[in-house]
């Protein structure tokens, strides 16, 4: 899982794996905007074939979080 | 016959879909012989409005679809939710490239969700813009961004500026005059983002940047391409269409008055109604979303069978200039510096 998410997250926002850990901020650290992270999830979403509440989608902050979040679904 | 261009449009989308939405897109394929239309809608109505013209079978695909977005959904829950609505549909053929463009007169918010996060940006773009064109005394001003993004940075607007760039020169075959809109037209003039924008606009070599516009001159065409950021450029769509309406209202109520300005009237109802035409946003077609992985046109909520027929041609134009390879080969070059 991880490893998707962190493809989807250098996909998508185009930074490279080693500026992203736990605390990673989505918005402040790698410039992301809210529609950024519903593309990062729905990647991931397409790559794992799970779905995500929208409700949690909007609670994350940080790519830890993010990853917490995800292995809810697994 | 040469090779068609296949256009997706939204036939549920806005006030009067499907009718107005059919009948444009049947006119369209009568004006344009090198168009195949793919209405992608509800069976029923959908069915019912094409049974209401002869038109060429072979350039005309119906994708049936089970639901709608509607103007009160929540734009990325509906689009996320709603994978049968008729945008979301045409949205994935314009990704999967089995059409060349994609219409939609419907929900503003769920076309901009949906050109994130189903069609995608270009690698490099960091915000995908709205960009009106705005009928001017000499011809038309490309306006960007009016509503996509409100919060924008200065590395957004010198993307918009690039954009707005290759999107003219695609449909006007000309390089654009390019201005920033400002409160004033001096450099050291407006608010952090325009000044922390400005010096980079003028740095940028490969467009013609003319410095600041105020949003008066805009309707003179003082420039080709008028760069903002959405919140700034929705007050200028919203004030501009609500002007035009209130002095049109007002010209005809004054009209009205007397006998004789009932006969002036009369005789001046030609020429006005031909500027007046100059005029109408629904000439140009719709507004452009740029810098997305495909051409999305969205036109307005109330959109006529004119506009429809008219953003059918506006896309044919960008096709035939390659316009998102353009925007890729751009931005990669970004990229790579």
């Amino acid at each position: 899982m991880e490893e998707v998410l962190i493809e989807a997250i250098c996909n998508i926002l185009g930074v490279h794996s080693s500026e992203i850990n736990e605390d990673t901020n989505f918005v402040e650290d790698l410039g992301a905007d809210s529609l950024d992270l519903y593309q990062i999830v729905m990647e991931v979403e397409e790559g794992l074939g799970i779905e995500v509440d929208a409700e949690s989608i909007a609670k994350v902050s940080t790519y830890g979080e993010a990853l917490e979040m995800l292995q809810e679904y697994e | 016959m040469s090779k068609l261009t296949t256009i997706a449009i939204d036939a549920m989308g806005g006030d009067n879909a499907p009718q107005a939405i059919v009948q444009g897109a049947i006119e369209a394929l009568k004006e344009n012989e090198n168009v195949k239309i793919v209405l992608v809608g509800t069976k029923e109505p959908v069915d019912a409005e094409l049974a209401k013209y002869s038109y060429d079978k072979d350039r005309v695909e119906v994708v049936y679809t089970t639901e709608e977005i509607d103007m009160g959904d929540h734009p990325v829950q509906a689009i996320r939710q709603k994978k049968d609505s008729s945008m979301v549909v045409a949205m994935k053929m314009l990704k999967e490239g089995t059409v060349d463009a994609m219409i939609s007169a419907g929900s503003s918010g769920a076309l901009l969700a949906g050109g994130q996060l189903v069609v995608g940006r270009v690698k490099g773009v960091e915000r995908a813009p709205f960009a009106p064109i705005l009928p001017t005394e000499t011809g038309a001003t490309l306006l960007i961004d009016s509503g996509a993004n409100v919060d924008a940075s200065p590395s957004h607007l010198v993307q918009y500026a690039k954009m707005g760039d290759i999107y003219f020169q695609c449909t006007m075959g000309r390089k654009p005059s390019i201005g920033i809109v400002n409160i004033g037209l001096e450099e050291e003039k407006g608010n952090k983002l325009v000044k922390d924008t400005f010096p980079l606009l003028k740095e940028c070599k490969d467009i013609n940047f003319v410095g600041s516009v105020e949003a008066r001159e805009i309707p003179a065409g003082a420039v080709d391409v008028a760069v903002c950021d959405a919140f700034t450029g929705n007050v200028i769509v919203k004030l501009y269409e609500g002007m035009g309406k209130t002095l049109l209202r007002m010209i005809k109520a004054g009209l009205m008055t007397t006998f004789k300005s009932k006969i002036g009237a009369l005789l001046v109802k030609d020429s006005l109604k031909n500027t007046l035409k100059q005029f109408d946003a629904a000439e140009h077609g719709g507004a452009p979303m740029l810098g997305l992985n495909g051409l999305l046109i969205k036109t307005h909520g109330n959109s006529s069978h004119m506009e429809i027929k008219n953003a059918v041609k506006q896309c044919l134009g960008c096709i035939e200039q390659g316009i998102t390879e353009k925007m890729k080969a751009a931005f990669a070059n970004n990229v790579e510096e």
